[in-house]
């Protein structure tokens, strides 16, 4: 036994040295995933660090992918290795919450295929095996499926005297809510980037604070004007038939797994943009409306209606030696159980849907990020979230960790996060969650004397792209 | 030989010249249509529209020397910048221009209405002033003698009139570290001093 360890332990100095070694010897110009190598162009033109979008980053993403040279190998890929440390990690009865904690672990690698298609034709798609997903028995088992997807088809014209765009405009197809947006205030694409693998979250979030990714297909249309002024309309349905790979691995078939969209359920987003010296402005608002079947496995009884507003802004200084950025947003849901209230009342539930004690209800995300960094290598970031909204026992009942023992979804805290970028593809990153309420309580907060600070988490984590 | 054998033979003679002449206003149209697209499509995007950039991370191009923009396309394709901004924006960006788009592209920049200066601390404006028109003693020799009265710049000598203060140190700083292939600018500003280079910037960033 003492040989095998001696045996794995030596395996694993080797794999890291020859991990190292490997990273050492890439050449800087080409240890760049696939837009770098489409574009020629370093992470840093498009990126403040990886996937803050920098000016330059947002057109690129807003042209459809298209500037440079097709690749006859668009791919890329990632991986995460990483240690997750929970500060109370055992449940009321001595059980332990969050798998695989303190010992370094791959908790996710990805596939990308991504680029340009034609002058007007560009996007991405990511495939991703989450190496420490969940099952029934609380273990973790390796799966796959798709990930953030956005396919773009864009047109272009020009202002009277040639000099700029006045118009860019185009199609998107893509399959979370947001993700196609370029500014990293909005949830998709906000802090924080990564998170702890099966880290413990709380009971509420907004619809479109990731609730439908990789469940939905959105159809959109978007134009931008004089690089300042950006519309957009998208209709997000479920993405079944002709858009089913967009939900690709997706568990469909149990009760609750995923949410099933009744229709087409629009989107829209305006945003005011504004470039001076080495800052970039953005105000901006988005919302939607989406109706909801309570159970996804029963598509045919009334539906809930959630309706979202949000308003977000982002202003950034990017400049050598010194960037800092800050990101803002509010997103307000209004909760309508038309179906899952009076179902409720008369004690029959449809199905695995929620059970709500109000008619309605009301919930409101904020979220702010600042971060600084020092020559786009040495980065330092926080961020304080809030969500608070309406007390309903039905929604949020007790229940260990994860529940609530009064009723409200009222959560907040804050994230600190340190990195260190040695080659600009390679991000380490060391994080830190902190909780100030949790489930609508700092102490006992799920009825089985749990405190929010025990959920206090901090996560070590090597991220790499190529 | 008779008078139309000499018609024939002008003909014959005249006749490629008028068509490679109708070629190659042809191709230098379809040159410049594509460095048209090409700047105000993609070059825009940090440069600015017209070459007018907002940001000091990079230059403004308007009104730029035609034969220095095209050197400076070789010189990113080359390897001949090799500061670390020229690797991380242009290189990739360059390598894929072939010479006559890259020409286009010099004219096209030449030909928009150079940029406005933007006023600075008058004392430092002064100071870059002297310096730029008088030089430094037999320090520095006077920037005006290559770079024009005006800073306008005169064919591979840049216009330097209007450009980002910032921009003008930084590359000053490049100058002196040698990571521009620019041997005769290396000599003659290898002793200027940080403060020296902030007023000659201020200078020309109010032209």
């Amino acid at each position: 036994m003492r040989h095998s360890r001696a045996f794995a332990y030596s395996a694993g100095l080797v794999a890291c040295f020859s991990l190292l070694t490997w990273l050492a010897l890439i050449d800087t110009a080409r240890a760049l995933p696939a837009y770098a190598r489409q574009t020629g162009q370093a992470c840093v033109a498009c990126h403040v660090s990886f996937p803050e979008l920098t000016p330059y980053g947002r057109m690129f993403k807003l042209s459809g992918y298209t500037i440079g040279k097709r690749q006859e190998l668009p791919l890329a890929m990632m991986a995460q290795f990483g240690v997750t440390s929970v500060s109370n990690n055992k449940d009321d009865q001595g059980q332990k919450i969050v798998p695989k904690t303190n010992q370094p672990v791959l908790s996710a690698a990805s596939v990308f295929a991504a680029g340009k298609i034609t002058d007007n034709i560009g996007g991405w798609i990511q495939w991703t095996y989450n190496n420490l997903a969940t099952n029934s028995a609380g273990g973790t088992v390796g799966h796959s499926g798709i990930d953030n997807t956005d396919l773009r088809i864009v047109g272009r014209s020009e202002n009277t005297d040639q000099t700029d765009m006045r118009w860019l405009y185009g199609l998107t197809i893509h399959n979370n809510p947001t993700v196609q947006d370029v500014w990293n205030s909005t949830p998709a694409f906000g802090f924080p980037f990564t998170v702890p693998p099966n880290g413990i979250g709380a009971a509420a979030a907004t619809m479109l604070d990731g609730a439908l990714a990789q469940q939905v297909a959105g159809v959109g249309g978007y134009v931008y004007w004089n690089r300042s002024v950006y519309v957009e309309l998208t209709g997000y349905q479920t993405a079944d038939g002709f858009f089913s790979p967009l939900r690709a691995g997706q568990d469909i078939h149990s009760p609750g797994g995923v949410h099933r969209l009744s229709g087409v359920n629009p989107y829209w987003r305006v945003a005011y943009n504004r470039e001076w010296g080495f800052n970039s402005l953005m105000v901006g608002a988005y919302g939607a409306q989406f109706r909801l079947y309570p159970d996804n496995t029963t598509p045919f009884t009334p539906t809930d209606r959630f309706t979202d507003i949000a308003v977000d802004a982002q202003f950034q200084h990017i400049s050598d030696p010194h960037t800092y950025t800050f990101q803002f947003t509010r997103i307000h849901e209004k909760q309508d159980y038309h179906a899952s209230y009076p179902a409720t009342l008369t004690g029959s539930p449809i199905g695995a849907g929620p059970t709500p004690a109000n008619a309605h209800d009301t919930l409101t995300t904020d979220k702010f990020k600042a971060t600084y960094y020092f020559r786009r290598k040495y980065g330092a970031s926080l961020a304080l979230f809030r969500t608070h909204g309406t007390t309903d026992a039905g929604l949020y009942g007790p229940g260990s960790v994860g529940g609530s023992a009064n009723g409200s979804p009222n959560t907040n805290g804050y994230i600190v996060e340190l990195d260190y970028l040695p080659l600009q593809n390679l991000r380490l990153m060391l994080q830190y969650y902190g909780y100030g309420k949790f489930n609508g309580s700092r102490s006992n907060y799920d009825g089985s004397g749990r405190r929010a600070s025990d959920n206090n988490t901090v996560f070590a984590n090597v991220w790499l792209v190529y | 030989m008779t008078r139309i054998n000499v018609l024939h033979l002008g003909i014959c003679i005249l006749l490629p010249c008028v068509i490679a002449t109708a070629a190659s206003a042809q191709s230098t149209a379809a040159s410049d249509d594509a460095a048209t697209k090409l700047a105000s499509q993609v070059c825009s995007s940090c440069h600015g529209p017209g070459g007018h950039s907002v940001s000091p991370t990079f230059p403004k191009l308007a009104a730029q020397q035609q034969a220095y923009l095209v050197a400076q396309i070789q010189a990113f394709k080359s390897g001949g910048r090799s500061e670390q901004e020229a690797h991380d924006y242009m290189l990739g960006m360059t390598t894929l221009i072939d010479d006559d788009t890259a020409a286009a592209l010099a004219r096209y920049f030449a030909r928009q209405s150079p940029p406005h200066g933007v006023s600075s601390d008058p004392a430092l404006v002064a100071a870059g002033q002297k310096l730029f028109t008088q030089g430094i003693g037999d320090r520095v020799v006077a920037c005006a003698s290559c770079h024009g009265d005006h800073a306008q710049g005169n064919g591979i000598f840049p216009r330097l009139a209007g450009q980002h203060a910032p921009y003008i140190v930084r590359q000053l700083k490049v100058i002196q570290g040698n990571l521009r292939n620019s041997p005769v600018m290396h000599g003659i500003i290898k002793n200027l001093t940080p403060e020296e280079m902030n007023e000659v910037a201020a200078y020309l960033q109010s032209l």
